[in-house]
């Protein structure tokens, strides 16, 4: 293999890519943030008795979970904005396809985080004069939130690598940057292996974090979801 | 507002090209990426340590890179490196196959491992070799845990298909960009993709929650 390998061209352009890792990382903090609340609200819809609840809950959890999130994006990126009028950013359309897509998965963890905490601890709440709603709030949900930590973990991480789809819709993030910078200088083979190497420490270091955390809570003795 | 599916269904023989082409990288990557995925989750049961390794830095690498990324490389950066062309599907069932192979390789190390210790010492004590232990004893056992997960895997495979058109490969997702562009119609081109996938992988979905149920009933 005589192929001479020349990282400098890469090297000149460190600053797109440090400013498309920080768009990576911007866009996954939006949709994580989103996808939270969103998932949680869907997930109490979902366990409602109302069927005007959970019914439309189902529905969106569904139709998210089981379509190919680059189809998603397409469609909120070249479809929405002629249905409703309005001017599509990339950024706009990966934040809202993301948001909804984690949601969808967040609202399962929560689903089986609140299910899984014994009947018996609702049972008491209400005996001592709490409502639904306090019983949730203070006796099933903290005991909830710490069995599903590992989980939604591994969703976090699942969602900044879902965040790459972005580039296929020119938003400037970390692989947009690399495949440009990989067209001007002609050097595909080293941008794209610095690419990939900068992904890895960074979603390897996140792994690793989650790791330690779910560590911990296996020591202090809790049992997780799935 | 004026829907118009019939500019969408009158193109449904390039449909027909993109779902043959979905359908196809899901077969190759299925098949390749669950086989090789079994290899790399044995080594990373192995105690040899030439063994471990390289399958745990294999396994690391690409859970904790995207796939997108890999496509592309296989795709722009690989033929640098090796002395032949790489077609899309080439590059995009490589970084899938890769990618799922990984992750199933996790799935089927966790299979191994919850088999009780005491169903390797029976095998051993009727004086069977590990393979044979393996194979006629505990994968059997072990491949009935992991079923619910497998097939998550390939609704995953199913999904990630669509990455393939990032590299212009021609499956449902680049068909409905054609489409969109040629008739001017990104509304009704790409709902109707979404639609077909929603229903060649909801039946797949249905058959991961009734396996899981079913899991939880026998255990």
């Amino acid at each position: 293999m005589s192929y001479q390998w020349d990282f400098t061209p890469v090297a000149a352009n460190a600053p797109l890519l440090a400013e498309g890792l920080a768009n990576t990382l911007k866009v996954t903090a939006v949709a994580l943030c989103f996808g939270l609340a969103l998932g949680l609200a869907l997930a109490l819809m979902r366990l409602s008795p109302r069927r005007w609840f959970a019914l439309p809950a189902g529905l969106v959890i569904e139709v998210f979970r089981t379509t190919p999130p680059l189809v998603q994006l397409f469609w909120f990126f070249f479809a929405l904005p002629l249905i409703v009028g309005i001017e599509m950013t990339p950024f706009l359309a990966a934040a809202v396809t993301f948001s909804i897509q984690s949601s969808a998965f967040f609202a399962e963890v929560f689903r089986g985080g609140i299910v899984s905490i014994d009947r018996g601890q609702w049972d008491g709440a209400l005996a001592i004069g709490m409502s639904r709603r306090q019983a949730l709030h203070r006796i099933v949900m903290p005991q909830a939130v710490k069995r599903m930590i590992p989980a939604f973990l591994e969703r976090s991480i699942e969602l900044m690598k879902t965040t790459t789809l972005v580039a296929t819709i020119a938003y400037a993030d970390l692989l947009y940057e690399a495949n440009d910078i990989a067209q001007k200088t002609f050097r595909p083979l080293e941008t794209f292996t610095v690419a990939a190497l900068i992904y890895f420490v960074v979603i390897f270091g996140f792994s690793l974090l989650a790791r330690l955390w779910e560590k911990r809570l296996a020591v202090s003795g809790e049992g997780t979801v799935h | 507002m004026h829907w118009d599916f019939v500019s969408v269904l009158s193109n449904y023989d390039a449909l027909l090209a993109g779902l043959v082409g979905t359908l196809k990288i899901f077969a190759i990557c299925l098949v390749l990426g669950l086989s090789f995925g079994l290899a790399v989750g044995l080594c990373r049961y192995a105690r040899d340590g030439w063994l471990y390794w390289p399958a745990t830095a294999f396994v690391e690498f690409f859970r904790n890179t995207p796939v997108l990324v890999q496509i592309l490389w296989f795709f722009f950066a690989l033929p640098i490196l090796a002395p032949f062309e790489i077609s899309p599907l080439a590059a995009a069932a490589l970084g899938i196959s890769l990618n799922s192979a990984a992750f199933s390789a996790e799935i089927y190390r966790g299979g191994i491992q919850s088999i009780d210790r005491g169903q390797w010492d029976g095998a051993r004590a009727l004086g069977m070799r590990y393979g044979q232990a393996m194979r006629r004893i505990i994968l059997p056992q072990a491949i009935k845990r992991m079923l619910p997960a497998l097939t998550n895997r390939a609704i995953e495979i199913f999904k990630m298909s669509t990455l393939a058109s990032a590299v212009a490969y021609v499956e449902l997702l680049q068909q409905g960009k054609l489409i969109a562009s040629l008739n001017y119609n990104p509304i009704e081109a790409y709902t109707t993709v979404a639609v077909i996938f929603f229903m060649l992988l909801w039946p797949m979905v249905q058959l991961t929650y009734f396996m899981e149920r079913r899991l939880k009933r026998g255990e």
